[in-house]
């Protein structure tokens, strides 16, 4: 060896080699905060994947179908929906059975399974979790009225159980009790609410409404984000921004399945398998693994190779290469052989608003002028081209409505006239001229988005469109924003004459979106049309405290077709979802309503020579 | 103990450094970041909850308030906690030592081998094996990392092709395992980083080889294999040593946000990328301040090396 490059001393290799192993190592712990081992050979595991990571595993941030995912699975609620009903249908999850409401629809009595336990945490005397009470589903939901806690879903019960609202303007204090919900003993609950609300067990599937044992919010503070605490199915081993990993809960209830009484429907849902899990107790696999794949190309391979994830949506650019046909949806024999698949629309839609308190498309003081501002959100609605939208963005496979009852509401009217979205270019001319409107006096439209490709050739496209109706190019401007967060505040703000938007529903009743129109929900609330029609608010207050019945989809009908007549939005489309798992998986999927709560009723189909296969 | 001097020296002379780094990083996050008002409001909020999560996150304070939190918390080194829930500092002690295993095998590889062809390249000079390298490292140059690392992933991964190795995921539960999953990353990150570090080297190599020292050296007949050794590999240490240390900051708290994205590594590129477009402030204090100390050290040591390299340099 040249003189020059000597060896290095042997202190200095032993150094290498400690901190290479000190490396390896603190990459490689396994307490509920690192990455968690492999499974060992023979444990059943079922590895799902999700297209985003959820921020935080804390119920007060169970906003949307990635946090749910796993707050639903490790945590437990009061109702839930049932696994194979659809449309869906609720039933008791940790409450005993249906609650006892009074005649008068505002007292809800709940009583909840006795010998429920959280799981074995430090939180806890002794590190062993104790009995579920009522008392913790009451601090559970004073948790969401707690500001310390920045909670996102108050807005479920504010206003609506009887001293919620006034407990936070209090202090929100715990210790504090709240009028309209109590614990009358360790498993009965009262909520009295302040109004007939026929949605309220809905929101008790949600994880929102996750049971948070005191103990561990106070224990872990903040770090109940990373920590969860509850009696769900599963428990934590590991969060990232990769995956999570969860380990069946073995003190989770033996609860045998009944299929019946989970909407089984022999007819569309036997060649899944599910039929294998009847009086058998959930979970069925050991461990439950969710991978956060953002990126499609990823996700597509790694579930293709057989030994990765198991379950993925379709990517709309493999659809061509997959699907035999798109109407009925059908996999070519390649993949039909290897993969079970399961289509339909999303729950929800995607729609855009005008702002009505932008005097150049909306209200106006002058009646005239607000007439004109009708004829041309028409116009612009007749020059949409949703027909070209579906096929540029999502592979022709969404289902264009007329409209904001989805399709996936129970109220949704198929024979709903379709002209508010059908393509009228002539019609759209001939309004504008009809009310005077010509390519001088067209105002600036503001298209607000985020900085990107998609949404410029979006815009674009949408551009092209209004020019074919004589609206100048230069007068439709694009305002771009550095991230989705920018983009929302000037919707909250009302700083946009357009708000184009994505709406999952929170439960299966059409009211979940007709408040998105509901006058006292304008700006920053839900209502970013800040669409205030007193006929239309009048009928929203008379419906929201209905029960279902046909009178009262009669009534959601007609505020549906008043949002269309008054042209407020370009609405809607519905995705239609893909989803595929290998065929050694027994399970119906969903992540449409709430999310991940069918999870715990995945089972893997038995390997010869397995434990139990 | 003049080294020792110096380093203090320069360690002291880091501090506005980091300061006017924590400044300018604080003030863009500010004044140009993304507010997360909006994503923690629920989907009906109020003016009160829209003020309730501007004062909790502070976004209501000065601006001169915050700062002086943030120059706390750089003393402290507490930065609180992630939106997720989890405390900062947990989350880089987590996330660092992934990405610097995940990083460093490419990281020192690539630079090996880059050097290595790099010599071949430069002794061969306008010879076919010169051409071909340097056809090579355009190649590496030329093609998107991301379709690099889709192409990898493919042809290594999927079942389609050889399949050899996981697709996605991270394993250290073993050396087998976690080689296993480092295999394709580091091959990616190898094939891109060899074509610009082999033309940075062949032509700091090809310029010393033509320097008056080298001919002198073989007009006196000494062989060829010391004179490359000696005279060429020496001098070129210096432009090499700034380069791969200047690469070390964003090796270790950088991560590499696309490799992570891609192979599903929780290292902290990935964390720092998922900040970034959430505006989660806590995190972005903390590598800002963790990425300016880094950048501060390693200034000292590249100062250190080049005297180790070339007594010349002097260290006063």
């Amino acid at each position: 060896m040249d003189a020059h490059w000597p060896r290095p001393p042997a202190a200095t290799r032993r150094t290498v080699l400690v901190l290479c192993a000190a490396l390896l190592a603190a990459a490689g712990c396994t307490d509920p905060d690192r990455p968690a081992p492999a499974p060992k050979a023979g444990l059943r595991a079922f590895r799902y994947s999700m297209d985003q990571a959820p921020t935080s595993l804390d119920p007060t941030q169970a906003a949307n179908v990635y946090a749910n995912t796993v707050i639903l699975n490790v945590y437990d609620t009061l109702y839930a929906y049932q696994y194979l009903a659809r449309p869906y249908a609720l039933k008791p999850n940790l409450a005993a059975g249906f609650p006892d409401v009074s005649a008068d629809g505002l007292t809800y009595r709940i009583r909840l399974k006795p010998g429920v336990h959280f799981i074995d945490d430090p939180c806890f005397p002794g590190g062993r979790g104790r009995e579920v009470v009522a008392e913790d589903f009451v601090y559970s939901l004073k948790r969401q009225f707690d500001p310390a806690n920045q909670p996102q879903g108050a807005w479920f019960w504010s206003g609506r159980i009887a001293g919620l609202d006034e407990w936070k303007a209090a202090g929100a204090n715990y210790d504090q009790p709240v009028e309209g919900l109590r614990a009358l003993d360790r498993h009965t609950l009262e909520i009295r609410l302040t109004r007939p609300y026929p949605q309220l067990v809905d929101t008790l599937t949600s994880g929102y409404s996750a049971i948070v044992p005191r103990e561990a919010a106070e224990f872990y503070g903040p770090r109940l984000g990373v920590r969860p605490v509850g009696s769900g199915p599963f428990r934590l081993v590991s969060y990232d921004t990769s995956r999570v990993v969860l380990d069946r809960n073995p003190g989770f209830r033996q609860e045998p399945v009944d299929l019946a009484a989970e909407g089984f429907n022999p007819a569309t849902q036997a060649h899944t398998g599910v039929a294998a899990i009847a009086g058998r107790s959930p979970p069925f696999v050991d461990r439950l693994e969710i991978d956060f794949i953002p990126e499609a190309s990823a996700a597509w391979t790694s579930f293709t190779k057989g030994d990765e994830i198991q379950f993925t949506a379709l990517p709309v650019e493999q659809a061509d290469r997959v699907l035999a046909s798109r109407e009925p949806v059908a996999l070519l024999p390649e993949y039909a052989d290897r993969f079970h698949f399961a289509a339909g629309s999303e729950a929800g839609f995607v729609f855009t608003s005008f702002n009505m308190d932008f005097p150049e498309f909306g209200y106006h003081p002058d009646p005239e002028r607000q007439r004109r501002n009708r004829a041309l959100r028409c116009a612009i609605i007749k020059a949409y081209d949703w027909k070209a939208n579906n096929a540029s963005w999502y592979f022709g496979l969404a289902r264009v409505f007329p409209g904001i009852i989805v399709p996936a509401s129970p109220e949704f009217d198929p024979t709903l006239d379709a002209g508010s979205v059908t393509r009228d270019v002539e019609g759209a001319r001939r309004l504008l001229a009809d009310h005077g409107w010509t390519a001088e006096n067209l105002p600036v439209l503001t298209v607000g988005a985020t900085a990107g490709v998609t949404s410029r050739l979006y815009f674009e496209q949408f551009r092209a469109w209004l020019g074919e109706i004589g609206y100048p190019p230069e007068k439709i401007v694009r305002k771009t924003y550095a991230n989705f967060g920018n983009l929302s505040r000037a919707w909250k703000r009302s700083e946009l004459p357009l708000v184009s938007k994505g709406w999952g529903l929170d439960y299966p009743d059409a009211e979940n979106t007709l408040q998105l129109f509901y006058g006292p929900n304008s700006s920053p609330g839900s209502n970013d049309a800040n669409y205030r029609n007193p006929a239309y608010d009048a009928l929203y207050e008379q419906t929201s405290v209905m029960l279902p019945s046909p009178e009262r989809t009669a009534r959601y009908r007609q505020m549906n077709q008043m949002v269309i007549d008054d042209c407020v939005a370009i609405t809607g489309l519905s995705r239609t979802r893909i989803y595929l798992w290998h065929r050694d998986v027994i399970a119906v999927p969903d992540r449409e309503i709430v999310g991940g709560f069918w999870l715990k009723f995945v089972d893997l189909v038995p390997q010869a020579g397995a434990p139990g296969g | 103990m003049p080294i020792a001097q110096y380093a203090l020296r320069k360690l002291l002379a880091g501090i506005p450094l980091v300061i006017g780094v924590t400044l300018v990083s604080f003030a863009l996050m500010v004044y140009f970041g993304p507010d997360r008002t909006y994503e923690l409001l629920g989907k009906n909020p109020t003016e009160e909850q829209i003020a309730e999560v501007r004062s909790q996150l502070g976004y209501d304070r000065p601006f001169a308030e915050r700062y002086a939190g943030f120059l706390r918390e750089v003393v402290t080194f507490d930065f609180g906690y992630a939106a997720t829930g989890e405390p900062v500092a947990t989350l880089l002690a987590r996330t660092v030592p992934v990405s610097l295993l995940l990083i460093l095998p490419g990281f020192v590889l690539g630079h090996l081998v880059s050097l290595g062809l790099a010599l071949l390249a430069a002794y061969w000079r306008g010879r076919v094996a010169d051409r071909l390298i340097m056809a090579l490292a355009t190649v590496g140059m030329s093609v998107s990392f991301v379709i690099v690392m889709i192409g990898f992933q493919i042809v290594f991964g999927s079942s389609d092709w050889l399949g050899w190795f996981p697709v996605r995921g991270w394993s250290t539960d073993s050396v087998g395992e976690y080689l296993r999953y480092i295999a394709v990353p580091t091959l990616a990150t190898m094939f891109v980083a060899i074509g610009y570090d082999t033309r940075f080297y062949r032509a700091l190599v090809a310029e010393e080889m033509t320097r008056d020292h080298v001919r002198t050296a073989r007009a006196y007949g000494i062989p060829e294999a010391r004179i490359f050794t000696r005279n060429i590999l020496k001098n070129c240490l210096i432009p090499v040593i700034t380069r791969v240390m200047f690469s070390i900051p964003s090796v270790a708290v950088g991560g590499s946000l696309l490799i992570e994205s891609y192979f599903g590594i929780p290292g902290v590129g990935r964390a720092t990328y998922e900040a970034i477009i959430t505006g989660d402030q806590p995190v972005l204090k903390a590598v800002v301040t963790l990425t300016a100390i880094l950048f501060v050290l390693v200034v000292i040591l590249n100062d250190i090396l080049y005297r180790v390299v070339d007594p010349r340099v002097s260290l006063e």
